[in-house]
């Protein structure tokens, strides 16, 4: 089902996460790569590789809805992925109104990941 | 094998033989096709029937089973031509296609074990049969009856499932070895036709199977995102009453604030004099101490109109904790000539309580003598609803304590969850790479490591926290704990005449002073008196009373002691009371404990609480004195409120 080497791109301000996510990814069998931010995303070459990503809501400098939008300007159709550590049931509508795929309560389970991911990236 | 043309009589009766039917061996010329002359094969009528078959197998499976029939029908020649198949019980052949002159008999059955297909069967042979209606009477009903019958067995999954046949109806067509043939080639496909439309049918039943249980979760789905709307109905129902409330409250404040604005409008009228009815006067010469009252004022004191009015009189219904204040008044009336105001409480025989205001105007008179005349209120009204506009006010710093609760609590939770994702990511992984094939060890202590880090991190969250709630660092002074107490004392007067609470006090004269933070050491007070007013609130069957005491402790330490007579504690939760958010209270947060235990402990002391033996809990915390510390005698008193005796209060 999965396309197995995918590029899945992780942006948390978060060490933990960043730490943790791509050996899941991993495990999962995509490719996975770790920002910090959203410019240093921006600023890399996986954006045009990128095929999901995982994008915290809350980030000093640029959101992740911020991202989100700069990637629709740059016409980026990436399937978002968003994740947030502030649970406000109120934040997972508006974002899959705004076109993510799924919005992540932190902690969340493997499962519930590779579920979202499995919708990110349907079988082609 | 057989042979036609047995006289009947050579064969031996078989009992599945209808009695008066010939034999099996009679009716059978399979071998004759080995003789007879074989037809030339004609590959390219074969081959169309095969790629039709072929077509109707992908286009639709489900006529596949006729098309054959009226293949094998169209390829043989035959007169008719048909498909029989085992029922499910296998107890009967149906016709399941039919081609040619009994085309009309098709969906016809007959018994399993007698009849050519149950034969063909058994035997798991091709057979020829010739006139079987002479063994199978019944047969006749197929009309017209068959001459031949070339009949083969087939299969599926090494399982027989039925016979294809061919009949001819007359002696004109006579099948052969290529019959045979064709007809075996045929029950080959019809094996593979057969197995795909059964998966085709499976298939179908998964399909509906699935669709059933899609259906039965998606109704479950909704029936839970009704629950959760509904949920989030009370909750959002909830926080419009909290705020509500809240409006309420600010509502009555605003009114209490008017009322009293025109209580005070009022005030001024009565001290023109416009409604001297509602106020008492009087004149004092302080000389003589010659007093006269107006009516009014005798209805005040409640004593009979005309009776002398002396000093004494009057201090006889000031109530006992408001004397020094009448002393002190009277003190500075007779000094220097002035005009002065005063506050004061009177105890009535009905233990009713009434609060009077006082002012007064004071002049010399012709000879010089000193006058004052003045006017009393009866402000009790006025009191009452200051102490319940103060507890509106409460009621309201709750509410916002609550409030910010919340946010607290919503940082809180933020905080700890991201170190929570990374440790629960961590460990998917690590059991992932422990269940991969071999096992990614080294991925798996590496990931295993991290958890571990993380749950050290989320562990100082908590600690930070921990250090935000006690930032303020306390202060270090010298603390008269039986003064601190006295003023915790007065301070919370009014909340224990609102609930009617009686205190008693007794302090060791000679104890040493504590090194501490004055407010905060106050603020455990008047936590313990609060909790103690709490614990009695709901008591009537004895007295609300609150026993405060302090004593020198062993160790160098001083002791405060707060008893009360209230509900008390199961002596098992006696650990519990002080955990944050513990409360047996209906409006309680469940904090002040648990703050007050940490100041305490903070002083380096420690906090307790003990059933008592009668009704009612006590607690008490001891610190440490300060080296070389004594109270020191008569220390002054900065509080201006009535002063609290070391007496019961009666209120």
């Amino acid at each position: 089902m999965i396309d197995t080497y995918a590029l899945v791109s992780v942006v948390d301000d978060d060490e933990s996460v960043r730490e943790s996510l791509p050996d899941l990814l991993m495990e999962f069998g995509f490719a996975a790569r770790a920002f910090s931010s959203a410019e240093e995303f921006l600023a890399s070459d996986c954006v045009g590789q990128t095929r999901c990503l995982i994008l915290d809501i809350a980030m000093p400098g640029m959101t992740g809805p911020d991202l989100q939008r700069e990637l629709k300007l740059r016409r980026q159709d990436i399937p978002i992925v968003f994740i947030t550590a502030h649970r406000d049931e109120t934040v997972r509508p508006r974002m899959l109104e705004q076109g993510a795929v799924e919005c992540l309560f932190k902690p969340f389970s493997d499962t519930a990941l590779l579920k979202a991911l499995n919708a990110a990236l349907p079988a082609s | 094998m057989t042979e036609s043309g047995r006289s009947r009589n050579d064969i031996p009766f078989d009992g599945s033989t209808p009695i008066g039917a010939v034999p099996l061996e009679s009716i059978l010329c399979t071998e004759e096709l080995r003789n007879r002359p074989s037809r030339l094969p004609e590959y390219e009528n074969e081959n169309r029937a095969l790629v039709a078959l072929a077509s109707a197998l992908a286009d639709s499976p489900r006529t596949v089973l006729q098309t054959l029939a009226d293949k094998v029908f169209e390829v043989l020649h035959a007169d008719s031509a048909g498909l029989s198949l085992l029922t499910k019980d296998e107890k009967r052949f149906y016709w399941a296609a039919v081609a040619g002159a009994w085309q009309p008999h098709i969906g016809a059955e007959a018994p399993r074990n007698f009849g050519p297909c149950g034969d063909v069967l058994d035997h798991n042979i091709p057979m020829l049969f010739n006139h079987w209606e002479r063994r199978y009477p019944y047969l006749s009903w197929a009309m017209p009856l068959a001459d031949e019958g070339l009949l083969v067995p087939f299969y599926v999954n090494g399982k027989a499932v039925g016979t294809i046949w061919a009949v001819a109806h007359d002696k004109r067509r006579k099948f052969d070895a290529e019959d045979l043939r064709l007809l075996e080639r045929m029950s080959r496909f019809a094996s593979a036709a057969y197995q795909v439309v059964g998966s085709i049918e499976n298939l179908r039943l998964e399909i509906a199977a699935r669709e059933k249980a899609e259906t039965a979760v998606r109704e479950l789905a909704n029936g839970l995102e009704t629950q959760v709307r509904v949920r989030t109905g009370e909750l959002e129902r909830s926080t419009r009453d909290l705020f509500d409330t809240n409006r309420a409250l600010e509502t009555e404040i605003a009114e209490r604030k008017r009322a009293e604005q025109e209580l005070r409008r009022s005030e001024a009228f009565l001290a023109e004099g416009q409604h001297l009815s509602r106020i008492g006067s009087f004149s004092w010469r302080v000389a003589t101490d010659e007093i006269t009252w107006s009516e009014q004022l005798y209805r005040i004191f409640e004593f009979d109109i005309g009776v002398r009015v002396t000093l004494e009189l009057i201090g006889r219904r000031v109530h006992p904790e408001d004397i020094p204040l009448l002393n002190d008044m009277i003190e500075r009336a007779r000094g220097a000539v002035s005009d002065f105001e005063y506050e004061h409480r009177l105890l009535m025989p009905d233990h009713s309580v009434k609060y009077l205001h006082l002012i007064a105007h004071g002049s010399r008179d012709r000879d010089g003598r000193q006058e004052y005349i003045g006017a009393v209120q009866d402000v009790t009204q006025r009191r009452l609803s200051e102490e319940a506009l103060s507890k509106a006010r409460s009621e309201l710093a709750h509410v916002a304590r609550v409030t910010s609760l919340g946010v607290l609590t919503a940082s809180i939770a933020h905080e700890v969850n991201q170190p929570l994702s990374g440790i629960i990511t961590n460990a998917s992984t690590c059991l992932r790479m422990l269940a991969a094939d071999p096992p990614n060890v080294d991925g798996a202590r590496e990931t295993a490591r991290r958890t571990i880090r993380d749950g050290n991190r989320a562990s100082q969250v908590i600690t930070r926290l921990r250090a935000l709630f006690c930032k303020k660092e306390a202060t270090a002074e010298s603390v008269d704990l039986n003064e601190a107490t006295r003023e915790v004392i007065a301070l919370s007067l009014s909340e224990r005449q609102r609930n009617q609470i009686i205190l008693r006090s007794e302090f060791a004269d000679d104890l040493p002073v504590v090194a501490g933070d004055r407010v905060q050491l106050q603020q455990v007070i008047l936590n313990l008196l609060r909790n103690a007013s709490d614990a009695m609130s709901a008591v009537v069957d004895h007295p609300r009373l609150v026993l405060v005491k302090t004593e020198r402790d062993e160790d160098d330490h001083v002791r405060l002691t707060v008893q009360d007579s209230g509900v008390g504690f199961d002596p098992h939760a006696a650990d519990r009371l002080f955990e944050a958010f513990y409360t047996t209270k209906d409006h309680g947060m469940g904090i002040g404990l648990c703050v007050s235990r940490s100041i305490i402990e903070s002083h380096h002391g420690r906090l307790w609480a003990a059933p008592n033996d009668g009704p009612g809990a006590t607690f008490s915390f001891a610190i440490p004195s300060a080296p070389g510390g004594l109270t020191g005698v008569g220390t002054h008193r900065d509080i201006r409120t009535p002063a609290v005796t070391d007496a019961a209060e009666n209120l």
